[in-house]
Formats: structure tokens, sequence, C-alpha cells
């Protein structure tokens, strides 16, 4: 309680001689307005969407989905590139170990 | 909000994780071509679908020809120095030119033939089908090849009557 009453005492002393900013309380109300009207007003376009569309219900399933799917699919086309060009590259390399003939000789 | 951070970053993490694996599992055959001792043998057996006895048989006929290929490479390789020196002679004697040009064609068609039995020698250690199918794809990759330049003639007879020399 002693302490209480001390503090008390301090605060009733204590004078502010600073001066606050220019448009200090309508900064302050339009603060408070932006946290009200909730997460998808204001904020980066990413900020909007992780708050609006992929809290969504049944979105983060549907979202993680698509990106496996996507995932597998450029995975599976990048395979198959690579495969093909070092398949062609070897069998250029067996042409080349047998074939006495520069290919310049050949065009 | 940071839920759906870590909603977005899984996101990210599994599609990643999706394209690795199928991407090391799609390239796993090739990996193990490229690791084997003659990656281009590897590959003619796999390609082929060749057993371990047609491989083994297959490898030592490739290794016998190379040294053979080697030699008569070096051969026409002697003859162009020898076309090289006539040619740039002060005088070039024509008839020994001639003479020379022959001796090269009969050496290249000499090492043509040579290549052309190997190949057969090949195919026949292949099963019938892919015996076939090696010769064919063999054939469009070495000796007819040459035929592109005929095929380009073929099909632009103005080339030769000087009809196309109009500016």
């Amino acid at each position: 309680m002693q302490d209480d009453e001390g503090l008390d005492r301090i605060l009733r002393e204590w004078t502010i001689t600073t001066t606050l900013p220019p448009r200090f309380k309508q900064r302050v109300w339009r603060r408070i307005e932006k946290l009200d009207a909730g997460p998808q007003a204001g904020g980066s376009w990413l900020q909007r969407l992780v708050g609006s569309v992929i809290l969504r219900p049944g979105f983060a399933s549907i979202y993680l989905s698509a990106v496996l799917a996507a995932g597998i699919a450029a995975g599976a086309l990048v395979a198959q590139a690579t495969t093909s060009r070092l398949k062609t590259e070897l069998s250029m390399r067996y042409v080349e170990s047998i074939d006495p003939y520069p290919a310049e000789l050949h065009k | 909000m940071k839920m759906g951070i870590w909603v977005l970053l899984a996101g990210v993490l599994l599609g990643a994780a999706g394209f690795t694996g199928v991407y090391y599992l799609g390239t796993s055959s090739c990996r193990e071509l490229m690791s084997a001792d003659q990656p281009e043998l590897a590959w003619l057996r796999k390609e082929f679908k060749l057993s371990e006895t047609e491989f083994a048989r297959m490898s030592d006929l490739h290794a016998a020809y190379l040294p053979r290929c080697a030699a008569r490479c070096s051969q026409i390789e002697q003859q162009n120095r020898k076309l090289e020196q006539l040619f740039g002679a002060s005088s070039p004697a024509m008839a020994e030119i001639r003479n020379a040009l022959l001796e090269r064609a009969r050496m290249r068609a000499n090492c043509e033939a040579e290549m052309m039995e190997h190949f057969i020698q090949v195919s026949q250690q292949m099963p019938a089908e892919q015996g076939k199918r090696y010769l064919a794809w063999i054939g469009k990759q070495t000796f007819l090849r040459g035929q592109a330049m005929e095929d380009r003639h073929r099909t632009n007879p103005a080339r030769h009557s000087g009809h196309n020399h109009s500016m």
C-alpha cells in the first residue's frame, strides 16, 4: 500500500515538459482504426494474401497440394530433358569412338 | 498472419521437395550410366537391351576395333601430309596429286568398309530385332550422314544450272 502511495505521489509531481509531435492524436486514431478493420485493410499485398486467402478454411490444403503437384511436374519435366540430353551425349560419344571421320566430313 | 506465413513456407518447401525427389528419381538411370567405366558402352547396352554375355562380346569387339581404326586414321593422316606437300610444291605435278588423291580415297573407302564390317559384327551380337535397330541407327549416324550433301543438291537443281547466280 505504501508503495502505491509513493507512486501516486511521484506521478502527481511528474510534469511533462516535451510537446507532442504534430497531428499525434490523428495518427493514433488512424492506427486504431486500421487494427479494428482487420488484416485485409492496409499492409503489403503479401500480408493481405496471407491474412485473407491462405488462411481461409480449406484453402491451405488446396494450396499445398497444388504447390506439391507443380514441384513434381517441374521435376519430371526437367529430369526428362536432362535424361534425353545425357543419352544423346552418350550416343554421340559412342559414335565418335568408332567413326574415324570427323563429323564435318559427313556434313 | 503468422500461421499464414508458415503455410506459405510449407508450400514452398513441399514444392521444392517434390521437384528434387522426382528429379533425383528421374535421372537415376543416367547417373548410373555416367558412373560406368565406359559410359558410352553402358548406354549402348541399355539402349539395345544387351544381356551380360552379349555386352561382353560387344565390348571385346569394340576394344579390338579401336587400335585398327587408329592405325587407319594414321595412314590417312600421312597421306594428307603427302598431298599437302605435293600441292605446296613450287611446280605441283597434277599426275602425282591425282594419284595421291585416289590413294587417299581408297584408304577412306577401306576405312568405311572396315567400319561397316564392325557395325555388322556388333549387330550380330545383339538379339535380331535390336541388331536391326542398331544398324539402322548407326548407319544414319555415320556413313549415311554423307548423303545430306547429295540430298541438298538433289532438292536444289538450280544450284548446278547456274540460275541462282543472280545478285
